[in-house]
């Protein structure tokens, strides 16, 4: 078989499911290091991972990544059954072993999860220095939104040709269900360019960054959509930033 | 310090594998963190049952954790990987709850990390994912249902043939209609 006729097979085959004759085909273009062959199933791999990454869903219980964490040995399991069992049926002293053990214990995880909590801090500030970075290149152009509204939010965009930076205040985070979603409108059209929350306090820094750098922008424009994002636009933009 | 939200997920992807390779049990907090959701989401979807899902994801990262060792962090996809290894979990799961045939098909053979070098750049823009989701919704029912079977059961042709109770031959026409279409959707969405 010719790869133009194997080409719709690539996924099933990426997927573990294609069946003979067709696998072996496929396997033989492979081996024989058919380019067409191996770059089809790059695609149909990252097609694989589109498909995957579309559900929508709750998102998993709070307990599940330190559950994870401790099974991997990063963060010690309580787990005490046997032990409180033996401080029920045993003496004073034993309790008394049993609880210094047991804050020593806590203490552990604790100090674990704190270090966790550092280093999450350490990848905010790097994703916050290549924020300044952008805010501070010479070719950046830097716009106010919301000062001539009379309600917020109120803001800062940033647009550099390798991307677009939003800093907005009192902007309120999106009901259940929903998520903001950026835009960069040209002529008119608007552009899809991600989505994001603001926090408690009502403050969302975004920084966008595509694959290739943005068209020239007339408007960058933020609405409030449906949680995972729409095609065009829906609502009213809450944003609007000539540049 | 406001929270900064990024639009790319893989950002930071290889300097985070090459701590995971150095058993920095951190590293595997911040992987959670990227793709914890995304992991639980497709699991849960395919397999229908919170428990077991949670279970699942559990053995989705601990093998990540385990086989890290064999992931080139300068031209791999973790994100692309990670959901290959998640899937063949709760496949797994559904042939061994469902008492199903095994399939000739080893899938561990989908998960080598090897697979997963050099993938498309586009993989991770989230326009993606929309239009791939969008592809997916524009196809005929019957092309959708085998396509969904093949990706959230993970079975293979002979087995939706049986299970839509057609003959192989049209199943197979309808999926590489399916798929040609889908490909024709995405235009140039994804190029290697």
């Amino acid at each position: 078989m010719t790869c133009d006729e194997l080409r719709p097979d690539y996924l099933l085959y990426a997927l573990g499911v294609l069946e003979e004759p067709e696998r072996s085909e496929v396997r033989a273009h492979l081996e024989r290091g058919c380019e067409a062959c191996a770059a089809g199933l790059g695609e149909a791999r990252a097609l694989a991972f589109a498909m995957g990454a579309s559900g929508d869903g709750p998102a998993p219980p709070r307990q599940l990544r330190g559950r994870i964490l401790a099974a991997a040995g990063g963060v010690p399991q309580r787990r005490w059954s046997w032990f409180t069992a033996l401080v029920a049926a045993g003496s004073t002293a034993l309790a008394a072993a049993g609880l210094i053990l047991y804050q020593a214990h806590n203490f552990r995880a604790e100090l674990a999860e704190a270090r966790i909590e550092i280093e999450r801090s350490g990848a905010e500030a790097a994703d916050l220095r290549q924020a300044l970075d952008l805010i501070q290149a010479p070719e950046t152009r830097e716009v106010t939104f919301g000062q001539d509204q009379p309600a917020p939010p109120r803001g800062r965009v940033f647009f550099h040709p390798s991307g677009v930076l939003l800093v907005a205040s009192r902007l309120p985070a999106p009901p259940p269900g929903k998520t903001y979603e950026m835009w960069l409108i040209r002529g008119g059209k608007p552009v899809p360019a991600g989505l994001f929350t603001s926090n408690r306090q009502g403050n969302a820094i975004y920084l966008y960054r595509p694959p290739t750098p943005p068209a020239a922008t007339d408007v960058v424009a933020v609405t409030l959509e449906a949680e995972g994002g729409v095609d065009a636009p829906t609502s009213t933009p809450v944003i609007s930033a000539p540049l | 310090m406001f929270p900064l939200i990024l639009a790319v997920v893989a950002k930071g992807d290889g300097e985070l594998m090459i701590r995971l390779q150095r058993r920095d049990p951190q590293a595997l907090a911040e992987l959670y963190d990227r793709y914890g959701q995304m992991v639980f989401r497709l699991i849960l979807r395919m397999v229908r049952d919170n428990g077991a899902a949670e279970d699942l994801v559990q053995e989705t990262f601990l093998r990540v954790w385990n086989r890290v060792g064999g992931f080139d962090s300068d031209r791999g996809a973790v994100g692309p990987w990670l959901l290959a290894v998640a899937r063949n979990r709760a496949i797994d799961y559904l042939r061994s709850k469902g008492h199903r045939t095994e399939s000739t098909i080893d899938l561990n053979e989908t998960e080598h990390p090897a697979l997963f070098a050099d993938l498309p750049t586009d993989v991770f823009h989230f326009d993606l994912v929309r239009q791939v989701k969008r592809a997916l919704e524009q196809l005929d029912s019957q092309a959708r249902e085998a396509i969904e079977l093949a990706y959230f059961e993970g079975m293979s042709q002979s087995e939706i043939a049986a299970r839509m109770g057609q003959p192989l031959g049209t199943v197979k026409t309808w999926m590489r209609r399916a798929l040609q279409q889908m490909r024709k959707a995405l235009g140039g969405a994804i190029t290697a």
